[in-house]
């Protein structure tokens, strides 16, 4: 907007004269050009994604070559990769770095294979549905933390009801008493569960979306054309779902890859560091045992796989803006 | 086109005058909270309810108002001190007085020294017992980075009946492998000592090392010496007494588990504060009668046992009222008499001149005089982490990223030898202490 005196003028516009509802005038049409209110607009968002995602990134970045530590009156002084290298020595973080993908994989194959099955059924007309449905949901509203707590006793050592039922009905014998979190293979499956139930609602969401803008006449058509259920599913369901359930995948993938509250709220890490992941074992480092460089190198392991999903996803966001 | 180009003007309008009026109670209230001073603590939630009962109601009540002083006391969980402590760093903004359970070294460039505060004392009261001074004092900085008002023993807890029918006392390790594998044998209850990530199991298995004349570091406190003969020892017989009469619970715990594994009636032996014995004179007196309290356990070398919490207040350099929270830690250790009995003998004194005939007082318990009297001596046979050195920043990491413990877990789940296992945790605590410098 340029400035002439007593005038202003806008570019295609004809200039007026300067008087107050001139002026008003004027800013009213500011406001509705959107050229100017789409930026203005944006600018939260931008900013917020800045403070929040690119300034902690980048100072993760630096932390990672630094020797800061929890109580550094500076940033610290540049040490390269000395702490890449130091982490990499370690036992603990290489046991973590393959604990982070078994749980991520196996949590999510589970996710993306329950997710469908209960989307599945949520299609379907049957009595009770709003209820089923709102229960399916209530993992996902209901706080991370308190959520697991509420796990951490039903799988309690002493007193865990999940083994007083699995008892009742003769799953397990009556001398026998899981200790879910004693043993590393029960204490995988158990954090893996645990996350598995956190996740679900969210990929049946998408899932769900996913399956009811499919045409209802391609499934009438497979119908006339014989297909029973399964060839139904895997010649055609799955097919059209592939880029939604593509979606749920990555952003599952994001969700387990970066968790910790799981983790550590049901196991810290043990036994004997059989559920240590890269999240929690950057915070015990970082945080608990005071070396902030050591705990930002070893959260930047998970960058690398982050970086690939988050291409992905935005190549197929692209697409489908394409489409 | 009309009706748009005015919802948006309204819209930006509205929201401009929903925000004025959000920002302007928190306005409002800054501006009446800053008329008087406050003075706000910030510490865990005692195992034993009863001393929080007189610390938040009774004695910063009585002190604030003796000082004009609003005491304000924030209750933290015993496993997010650390993360809240770490928080309020990174913020530079929190509590005047933070207290931890475990001495903090690594806070020490962002915390005021205590140097005046513990000479002060000094002058009432004496030194302060040994194991404070070692675990919250730099030699290096010569400063005083904490303030210990208490320290709490680490005794065994056993069950009175069982080990009698045994016929076995807990009195050395081999004493407590031997009567513990019999009672899970001939009565089918299991031993708890924790070998998890967590703060118990991170005491008891220091004072094990120890008994074995092994220790994580040199008493110069720059060389590590963990991979020892004696650690692969401590390692050895802790493997057995699992593989005897504990169960994979062992492997599960947080801070509490073991108490609760004792109170629940199931365990023949742990080592633990004394909360695990005061729950069960609350929750079942029965069952309480019949559990006793031990010094831990002698090994071959001593008899040793770690410190169970270190209690210890900090001052942050951005405290806003730092001079109050050294004269409200000043007046807490000359009130230590009645925080010892509200703490039902919880809280040792750091400084033991605090307490007046601490001997008599644990004599006259109410409920079990004869155990607790072993506490008298506790001082004797406690120490701290990095003893024989001092507790460093390097020590602390060691400690927080539980070392020790996984070094026992992983021989115990069969995962390594004792041999392996100890030189893994000397790999990872030189590559701590690396970190640190010395």
């Amino acid at each position: 907007m340029g400035k002439v005196e007593g005038k202003t003028s806008v570019p295609g516009v004809a200039a007026v004269p300067l008087g107050g509802a001139a002026a008003r005038a004027s800013r009213r049409r500011l406001l509705d050009r959107e050229s100017f209110l789409g930026p203005v607009m944006i600018l939260p968002a931008v900013l917020y994604v800045l403070a929040l995602v690119g300034v902690p990134f980048g100072l993760s970045l630096y932390l990672a070559v630094s020797d800061a530590k929890i109580a550094s009156t500076g940033l610290g002084h540049f040490v390269g990769l000395a702490n890449f290298t130091s982490v990499l020595r370690s036992p603990t973080f290489l046991r973590a770095l393959a604990n982070t993908f078994v749980f991520t994989l196996v949590s999510q194959v589970l996710v993306l294979v329950l997710a469908k099955i209960l989307a599945t059924c949520l299609t379907k007309r049957f009595y009770g549905k709003s209820i089923v449905r709102f229960l399916i949901l209530l993992p996902w509203v209901a706080p991370i933390s308190l959520g697991t707590i509420g796990w951490k006793w039903m799988l309690d050592s002493l007193y865990s009801p999940v083994n007083w039922v699995l008892q009742a009905l003769h799953i397990i014998p009556a001398s026998s008493w899981p200790m879910w979190f004693g043993v590393r293979e029960l204490a995988m499956a158990s954090v893996i569960g645990v996350h598995v139930w956190r996740l679900l609602p969210f990929a049946t969401v998408i899932i769900l979306a996913g399956l009811t803008s499919i045409p209802k006449e391609v499934e009438e058509a497979s119908a006339v054309d014989g297909a029973g259920f399964w060839s139904r599913e895997f010649h055609i369901v799955l097919p059209l779902l592939r880029p939604i359930l593509t979606v749920a995948g990555l952003f599952g993938i994001i969700f387990a890859f970066t968790d910790m509250t799981v983790i550590y709220v049901l196991t810290r890490g043990g036994p004997a560091d059989g559920t240590q992941v890269l999240s929690s074992l950057a915070f015990f480092t970082g945080i608990l045992g005071g070396d902030l460089a050591g705990g930002a190198a070893i959260s930047l392991f998970l960058f690398p796989m982050l970086l690939i999903v988050a291409v992905v996803m935005l190549r197929i966001a692209r697409r489908a803006e394409v489409a | 086109m009309g009706s748009s180009q005015l919802s948006r003007r309204t819209f930006l309008k509205g929201a401009g005058v929903a925000a004025t009026v959000a920002a302007g109670p928190t306005v409002f209230v800054r501006a009446s909270r800053a008329q008087g001073k406050t003075l706000k603590i910030a510490q865990w939630t005692h195992f034993v309810p009863a001393f929080d009962d007189w610390f938040d109601k009774k004695f910063t009540k009585e002190w604030g108002e003796k000082n004009g002083v609003h005491v304000t006391v924030d209750h933290i969980s015993v496993n997010d001190l650390r993360a809240r402590a770490a928080a309020e760093v990174g913020a530079r903004k929190g509590h005047d007085l933070f207290g931890f359970l475990d001495p903090p070294p690594a806070y020490e460039d962002q915390v005021l020294s205590m140097n005046d505060v513990v000479s002060e004392l000094e002058k009432k009261f004496g030194k302060p017992i040994n194991l404070v001074q070692r675990a919250t004092y730099n030699p290096r900085t010569k400063n005083y980075f904490a303030l210990s008002d208490n320290w709490v023993p680490d005794p065994l807890h056993y069950r009175i009946d069982w080990w009698g029918e045994v016929g076995v006392k807990p009195d050395t390790w081999d004493h407590v492998r031997e009567g513990a594998r019999k009672i899970k044998e001939k009565l089918g209850h299991p031993a708890g000592f924790g070998i998890s990530q967590e703060l118990d199991t991170n005491m008891m298995l220091r004072g094990l090392l120890w008994g074995f004349g092994a220790h994580e570091q040199d008493e110069s406190s720059t060389k590590v010496t963990i991979n020892s003969k004696g650690t692969v020892d401590a390692i050895k017989l802790m493997t057995a007494i699992y593989k005897e009469s504990m169960t994979n619970e062992v492997f599960t715990w947080d801070p509490s588990g073991n108490n609760r594994f004792f109170v629940s009636g199931k365990g023949s032996i742990i080592q633990n504060a004394i909360s695990a014995i005061r729950t069960a004179e609350k929750q079942n007196p029965e069952l309480a009668k019949k559990m006793g309290l031990a010094p831990p356990a002698a090994g071959p070398k001593t008899r040793m046992g770690s410190e169970h919490l270190l209690h210890c207040y900090v001052v942050w350099k951005f405290a806003e009222n730092p001079d109050l929270a050294k004269k409200f830690i000043m007046d807490l250790v000359a009130s230590y008499n009645d925080a010892f009995l509200a703490s039902e003998f919880y809280n040792f004194p750091s400084f033991p001149k605090s307490v007046t005939d601490l001997r008599g007082k644990l004599a006259a318990d109410k409920f079990n005089p004869q155990a607790y009297l072993i506490l008298a001596d506790a001082e004797k046979w406690s120490a701290y982490p990095g003893y024989p050195g001092h507790t460093t920043a390097a020590i602390d990491e060691v400690f927080n990223t539980f070392v020790i413990p996984n070094m026992f877990a992983r021989v115990a789940k069969g995962e390594q030898s004792a041999e392996d296992s100890a030189k893994q945790a000397e790999a990872e605590m030189q590559r701590i202490f690396a970190k640190w410098g010395k």
